[in-house]
């Protein structure tokens, strides 16, 4: 071999190097900045303390306008600055004349707001109540309480509720404003306690403990809220009948988290990426009957669907995609599963007990079915291998092993005798149309072919350099 | 170090003059488009499905590819008679291996390209793609894989004395590494106590460089907490600034050793005769 040739070899070895290297740098960077950039944008929004009130409003006692105040009155405040705490203890309507002029700030260890009243409406009010505490910011304990388009910043729960019953809080937005405090220790969005028969609507949720949390509050209607970055979107501990529809959930620790309830509905919410938890779930049931699940989009969670002791409920119709696991089915029973579409999951499904649910109709990607019949659903039945989640339940450690090959080989070992797995006995053999959608794409996927003919074009010059040449 | 450029020069030279070579490249880009098409128009991005599937198929073919090329580049100096011709020329140990790792690499990161590089811009074609990130991390683990399994493969070459001998302990060590490995650990951790399961995993990890590639990759492509609540800080520290310098730090050191323990063997042999 001459010198020259070998030098020409070297350079165009170290070439193809140097592009590889420069495409992983970039790569690097890119996916550096796009870890960091979603997921926090909103989490950056600081919420805004107006500071910048004109300088001759001094500070007004609203509590003595309250108290001068008969019932049935209506009171239109003016702009500026009031100071809490407040107490409005009968049927008065309070109203700001322009939304966010009039701010109600409140420095006490006492709720900004407290309404014992019977019928108060309370409208377009901005409220500061920014030092952590006990007491929630706005107190409710009266009846039919109407509170709309408020604007709280709030060190504690957003909205308390206790023993009062047929309010409406609609139009509101709640954020937490103290930094530095652990999820954990954060209030709710709004709380509601022995409170039955309240309507929810249009209120927008950040950055709280749960967004929503019902206790022992029955019928409550819940449609059409954004609850974002909190640990649950909406909780429900002890109730019944309650009606969840419509709401948008994203990057929470779990979207709707049904616990120890009773017919409740979840109906054509969306719940995304939910992924960053290791307890994420799209929606959960747990201790959960005679619930219906039906009509979500639960894309890109840790879990899409977790059901855990739960018995008698009907999940229908929702598109679970993207998520690491689509349906999560544990020790339950008696449930109906049907025309769910299951796609682009990591992992279809796990169960583990659960042998007696009525579990038919579903599409699963993983699954290639066979349709002699011609009906459109597989007549070989697809059976959820509880194999991994035995396991991991007895020694989670093992956890890791999550659809690694050598995972995904021993379980088709472990196919032996599936008689008393969870199944779905007729698979569809395409997905419904509505349940089909694609996950969003990227400007990227330009750049990404971009790279692709990079690397195509330094592979095919190092193959022609490398030809024989026949002299 | 010319003697490196030169051993390189020369391995590269008959890397892509070896069938094998062909042969392996055709069946990865085969693969990837084939996974490309029963997925088609589906776009890539993240942790899901599809990149799962992929980070698999790469896990069951690049380690085989790399342990093989490798090891039979060194037995077949041994049985054609090069490596004692070259023996009497002043070329030094290391100076061959590392050559023989350098063009190695090259070779088979060249096949990684075309793959990635074919089912690149047929995804975009077809309508589907790849997400930019996604992508670029699919191909550092490719590439990562690639290179882990030719510094065991100079191992292998080294320690075995024919291609024969060489087939047996790729296809033996692929095989631990990649397939049986859940199942030998399940096993062999399920009789000790608790306490013990998860340092002895953490410890048996690192030395199985396919299963610590691909769970680097997992958390990287947002899985991490697919893996449970016991493996917190490993999806918090790599998801930090110091995850991926540790990792290649990890890397490094891995592959050094593997060649470190290669030269030592071959200089025993050398002297021994």
């Amino acid at each position: 071999m001459n010198p020259v040739k070998v030098k020409r070899l070297i350079v165009r070895g170290v070439c193809f190097l140097a592009v590889v290297a420069v495409s992983l740098l970039a790569v690097d960077a890119g996916v550096t900045t796009s870890a960091s950039g979603p997921g926090k944008d909103i989490a950056k929004q600081e919420p805004q303390v107006l500071q910048n009130h004109q300088k001759h409003q001094e500070h007004k006692e609203l509590q003595a306008l309250l108290d001068a105040a008969k019932p049935g009155d209506s009171l239109i405040l003016k702009e500026g600055v009031y100071e809490g705490p407040v107490v409005i203890d009968k049927r008065i309507v309070l109203r700001a004349d322009k939304p966010g002029g009039v701010i109600l700030r409140n420095n006490s260890s006492r709720p900004a707001l407290s309404i014992q009243g019977d019928g108060v409406e309370v409208e377009g009010l901005s409220i500061q109540d920014i030092s952590v505490k006990e007491n929630a910011t706005v107190l409710v304990s009266g009846q039919r309480v109407i509170l709309a388009g408020l604007h709280i910043l709030t060190g504690a729960d957003g909205i308390a509720i206790r023993d009062a019953h047929d309010g409406t809080i609609k139009d509101t937005v709640i954020q937490w404003a103290p930094k530095g405090v652990r999820q954990a220790n954060k209030g709710n969005g709004i709380d509601l306690y022995n409170a039955h028969r309240w309507t929810l609507t249009g209120n927008e949720i950040t950055d709280v403990h749960d967004g929503i949390y019902m206790e022992n509050s029955d019928d409550a209607l819940v449609s059409g809220n954004v609850l974002r970055l909190s640990r649950y979107g909406v909780h429900c501990m002890y109730t019944k009948g309650t009606v969840i529809e419509n709401n948008e959930g994203d990057r929470n620790v779990t979207g709707a988290m049904v616990m120890t309830a009773r017919q409740v509905s979840v109906v054509g919410n969306t719940f995304t990426k939910q992924s960053e938890n290791v307890n994420s779930q799209g929606i959960l049931l747990y201790d959960a009957h005679e619930t219906s699940v039906k009509d979500n989009r639960v894309d890109g969670n840790r879990v899409g669907l977790y059901i855990e002791q739960s018995t008698l409920n009907k999940v229908a119709g929702n598109s679970v995609s993207y998520n690491f696991i689509g349906l999560q089915l544990l020790e339950s029973d008696d449930n109906e599963i049907t025309g769910n579409g299951f796609v682009g999951n990591v992992a279809d499904a796990q169960a583990r007990g659960s042998r007696s649910n009525s579990i038919s109709g579903n599409y699963w990607d993983g699954f290639q079915g066979i349709d002699a019949d011609g009906d459109g659903s597989s007549d070989i039945s697809y059976a959820i291998n509880p194999f991994f989640q035995g396991l991991t339940q007895k020694r989670p450690p093992f956890q890791l092993f999550f659809q690694s090959p050598g995972m995904v080989f021993l379980e088709g070992l472990y196919g032996g005798d599936s008689s008393g797995w969870a199944r779905d006995s007729a698979p569809l053999m395409a997905p419904s149309p509505e349940s089909l959608q694609s996950a969003e794409r990227s400007e990227g996927d330009a750049a990404s072919a971009l790279l692709g003919l990079a690397l195509l074009g330094c592979a095919s010059l190092l193959f022609f350099g490398m030809r024989r040449v026949v002299q | 170090m010319n003697e490196i450029g030169y051993v390189a020069a020369r391995e590269i030279k008959i890397g892509f003059r070896n069938p094998w070579a062909y042969s392996f490249m055709a069946l990865f880009a085969l693969f990837m488009l084939s996974l490309l098409l029963i997925n088609a128009q589906s776009y890539v991005k993240g942790y899901s499905g599809i990149s799962g599937t992929m980070l698999n198929l790469a896990l069951y073919l690049l380690p085989l590819m790399a342990l093989m090329l490798g090891a039979f580049s060194l037995t077949g100096e041994k049985e054609e008679g090069n490596w004692e011709l070259l023996s009497t020329y002043p070329l030094g140990t290391w100076a061959f291996l590392s050559g023989k790792y350098i063009g190695l690499s090259v070779v088979l990161l060249v096949i990684v390209a075309l793959g990635f590089g074919l089912s690149g811009v047929a995804g975009w074609l077809l309508g589907g793609g790849f997400d930019f990130s996604t992508y670029g991390q699919l191909l550092v683990f490719c590439i990562c894989l690639s290179l882990f399994f030719l510094g065991a493969s100079m191992l292998v070459g080294t320690i075995a004395k024919n291609r024969w001998q060489a087939l047996t302990l790729a296809v033996g060590i692929w095989f631990f590494a990649v397939i049986a490995w859940p199942s030998l650990l399940i096993a062999a951790l399920g009789m000790l106590p608790y306490s013990v399961i998860k340092p002895a995993i953490t410890v048996l990890t690192f030395l199985n460089p396919a299963e610590l590639t691909r769970l680097f990759t997992v958390v990287k492509l947002g899985g991490g907490s697919t893996l449970g609540p016991e493996y917190y800080n490993w999806m918090r520290w790599i998801g930090s600034p110091w995850g991926t310098p540790v990792f290649a730090g990890a890397m490094m050191a891995w592959i050094g050793v593997a060649l470190l323990i290669a030269y030592a063997v071959w200089e025993r042999g050398r002297r021994v005769g």
